[in-house]
């Protein structure tokens, strides 16, 4: 069908036959050798590959890298530590192989020796060092994610070791996204590597065709380690942010490939693309306020359980997202390793017992919630009144400037929040919106029953799922949130030119799930 | 007509010095959470207080101004916060596309506004009748509106033109005349529309003046007292009404260049803006107010020179 690939192989892992391609082409740390197939054919290379990205990447330098849709483009320069599959399975990239000490403080990393950064400079355990460093003091949007590496040590040329101030379950997968990226050691700390990237990655940006905010052309790196990879001759990334330019560039074919949303999507597919959706972020309200500092209804947890009985959320959905999407009772996602099947029959709709719970705690003749909204909410507030109304409290939604509503929610300005979050792995929810270190728990809730869980999440390693899935199962009957659905994303490409495979946890596809098709 | 120019320079430059002050402060006192914005949802607060040291937000007002005056007079506006790319060459590459943009859309909006609104001056009856209800429709019609019509049906549906732009370093001239093509006319339609109906009215006033009558009583065609006297004596208010469009087009450009995902000035100002990229933003409103005052000055200079009573007054 597509390119030389077995399909035992392809049909062992489950995906698609380019998810295939990419797992065979990384599972092992000896890339395989182009044309080791038993399928007649050779793979062609694609003459383009041109995508629609939501937004600039800004700063090229690794050390300013993003997660989800905005580490794509770093990813066409750049060469992980370690390889993030579709699926989200780990597996070698630069580090051939990687091990952790008994008290999970040190990770020690095989690397490659047939590495070269696009400048000509080795890479090595001196690159490994000077990229973390960099990172480190880059005060980058992800430093959070090395914050718990206190050194970095080099044995020899290929082998380093990374030194925990304490264990952090998610090291490994930071590796495989921001933390992870590899730029040329004479590269990173000029000014320079923020315009013009230097790295190892399979694409090498052709500067002089590209226009920052505006598009950025790669071009394929002929000296590439793993050719298999390199599955385009050049790479167009236009920035598009708005959707409707979007929708026009794909259904015109100027684009092979972006991201729309609901209510675009109809005329998407019925221009002929292809969905390929997958679920990245979930949207709710976030009871901020555990403690009643500001809303004192919000301390009372039958409070908090009756908001979530109050919500239809099945009709939310169809009314918002068209029905793009699947209701939830829980803050983690199905791939998280924390996901608990069960939990999402916790809170029904039933505005009986919504009623019932909160004239059991003191609260029968309803409360006032403020909550702030900002564009892009208009369509569910007036829903969230109205399905509030129905038991009795009334839903104030006080208007919020976009570019202070993330400060104003992490500030505890307000005792709930209608939000987006992204559905990371265990440690990175558990950081996001459930340690007392957290931005989305505003007003530092915790309890020495949760904080036990937490402490034994970062400890555990690889066993970590079972005592997060108990932190799920925590949150979720505590209520400290109101979570409605998983969004869809939407996005689509152009069958007649391209595949492309999902990327667990990012809204776009990773640069690698992209093929072209054979004709 | 050299201290008139000089004046006019004069004022320029306090109004430029004016309008920096006040775009500064309002930027100022509404940015807040840069550095929040900028580091994202996973920042710890002691990342968002380094972040505010390093781009110097935690200075006063007077002094980050002062740092900020002093390097634009050198000629330094700096890098952006965000994409550390230097303001001078991001709008160095983003001028010419927003200037050919609306430099062309005013060129034919001179030349269609004059034509019909001449057409309905002279002619009157249905003609007239016709123009000025083309004109409240066009002129109803807000260019987003019409620009994201066009896109729909010649971009997406017939495919004459790509629905976005494909101007880029090194770009075709038929890549520019494609990419142009329709955000020009979406641009244009509003102008032509109301200055039409402006031109009509200031043609029509000459024609009721004295000064007609009087040439007409002695024999003199039509076609000359309309081309040689009436057309030149109402070009001035033309080119007043033309001067205010081009300004206002500098402005319908930013959400034209949004459509069209133009890399104009316009698209940069509004990311910029909502991302309180304040050296980019301050880059914008510079150089667009110098255009502003530029075209000022030289619809004052063709003024004083079509009509010598402007220069003294």
């Amino acid at each position: 069908m597509t390119f030389g690939i077995s399909h035992r192989r392809a049909a062992g892992v489950a995906l698609t036959l380019a998810a295939g391609l990419l797992l065979t082409a990384c599972a092992s740390a000896e890339p395989a050798p182009s044309g080791a197939t038993d399928e007649p054919g050779e793979f062609v290379r694609g003459e383009a590959l041109r995508l629609g990205v939501l937004g600039d990447p800004l700063s090229w330098d690794p050390s300013q890298a993003h997660v989800g849709h905005l580490l794509q483009p770093y990813q066409a320069v750049y060469d992980t530590l370690i390889m993030r599959e579709p699926d989200g399975a780990l597996s070698p990239m630069l580090a051939t192989e990687w091990s952790y000490n008994e008290d999970l403080t040190e990770l020690t990393l095989e690397l490659r020796d047939d590495v070269t950064f696009s400048d000509g400079e080795a890479f090595d355990a001196e690159a490994v060092k000077a990229n973390v460093e960099n990172f480190k003091a880059g005060n980058g949007r992800q430093a959070a994610q090395l914050a718990d590496v206190e050194a970095v040590e080099v044995v020899d040329a290929d082998t380093v070791v990374l030194e925990l101030s304490q264990p952090n379950p998610a090291l490994e997968y930071y590796l495989s996204q921001a933390a992870g990226l590899m730029g040329s050691p004479a590269a990173i700390g000029t000014e320079g590597i923020a315009t013009l990237p230097v790295g190892s990655g399979p694409y090498v940006m052709d500067s002089t065709s590209s226009v920052p905010g505006s598009q950025y052309v790669f071009t394929a790196n002929e000296n590439y380690w793993n050719p298999e990879l390199v599955k385009f001759n050049r790479v167009e990334m236009k920035v598009l942010t708005d959707v409707t330019a979007r929708v026009n560039a794909l259904v015109s074919g100027q684009i092979d490939a972006t991201l729309v949303d609901a209510r675009t999507a109809g005329q998407v597919e019925a221009a002929g693309k292809t969905l390929s959706a997958n679920q990245v972020d979930w949207t709710g309200l976030l009871l901020l306020d555990r403690d009643g500092k500001l809303a004192p209804a919000l301390a009372d947890v039958r409070v908090r359980q009756a908001i979530n009985y109050a919500l239809d959320r099945e009709a939310m959905l169809e009314q918002v997202q068209l029905g793009a999407g699947t209701v939830t009772n829980q803050v983690f996602g199905p791939e998280s390793g924390a996901y608990v099947d069960e939990l999402d029959e916790t809170y029904s709709y039933d505005p009986e017992k919504a009623r019932e719970l909160l004239d059991d705690a003191g609260y029968g003749d309803g409360f006032e919630l403020t909550i702030p909204t900002f564009p892009g909410l208009e369509s569910i507030v007036p829903l969230l009144t109205q399905q509030f109304a129905d038991v009795g409290i009334t839903l104030i939604a006080e208007s919020v400037p976009p570019q202070n509503i993330q400060a104003d929610i992490a500030g505890g300005k307000f005792p709930a929040a209608y939000f987006f979050l992204f559905q990371g792995e265990p440690w990175v929810a558990i950081n996001q919106m459930i340690s007392t270190e957290a931005t989305y728990n505003a007003f530092d809730s915790t309890s020495p029953e949760l904080q036990k869980l937490i402490d034994e999440v970062r400890i555990t390693g690889a066993t970590s799922d079972d005592a997060a899935k108990k932190i799920n199962e925590y949150v979720t009957e505590e209520a400290w949130f109101a979570p409605l659905y998983r969004l869809d994303q939407m996005y689509f490409y152009d069958p007649n030119t391209i595949t492309s495979v999902p990327q667990t946890q990012m809204a776009v596809p990773s640069i690698y799930n992209y093929s072209p098709v054979q004709k | 007509m050299v201290s008139f120019t000089l004046r006019r320079l004069g004022a320029g430059v306090v109004l430029l010095i004016a309008i920096s002050i006040l775009t500064y402060s309002i930027l100022f006192f509404s940015s807040a959470n840069i550095a929040r914005n900028l580091l994202g949802d996973q920042a710890t607060e002691e990342q968002i207080v380094l972040k505010e040291q390093q781009l110097g937000l935690d200075q006063p007002f007077l002094s980050r101004f002062a740092d900020w005056f002093m390097s634009a007079l050198s000629g330094d506006f700096g890098r952006s916060w965000f994409t550390s790319e230097p303001v001078a060459v991001a709008i160095a590459n983003r001028l010419p596309i927003t200037l050919t943009l609306v430099a062309v859309a005013i060129l034919l909006t001179a030349i269609i506004s004059t034509l019909i609104g001449m057409l309905a001056a002279v002619k009157r009856g249905w003609m007239d009748r016709a123009v000025q209800i083309g004109a409240v429709i066009g002129y109803a019609a807000p260019g987003f509106v019409i620009a994201v019509l066009f896109v729909t049906i010649f971009a997406v549906q017939l495919r004459l033109v790509p629905p976005v732009s494909t101007i880029s370093p090194g770009a075709t001239a038929a890549a520019w005349f494609t990419s142009l093509l329709l955000p020009v006319i979406a641009l244009a339609i509003n102008a032509v529309a109301s200055s039409a109906q402006q031109l009509r009215s200031a043609i029509i006033k000459q024609l009721e003046r004295d000064y007609v009558r009087t040439l007409r009583s002695r024999g003199i065609a039509e076609r000359e007292i309309l081309f040689r006297h009436v057309l030149r004596s109402a070009a001035p208010a033309g080119l007043t009404i033309l001067s205010l469009q081009f300004i206002g087009m500098l402005g319908g450009a930013v959400i034209v260049e949004q459509i069209f995902a133009l890399p104009g000035i316009g698209s940069l100002a509004v990311t910029a803006t909502a991302s309180g990229d304040i050296p980019v933003v301050m880059g914008v409103v510079l150089f667009t107010v110098i255009i502003v005052i530029v075209v000022n000055l030289l619809v004052d200079l063709v003024n004083g020179w079509l009509n010598p009573k402007v220069r003294v007054s």
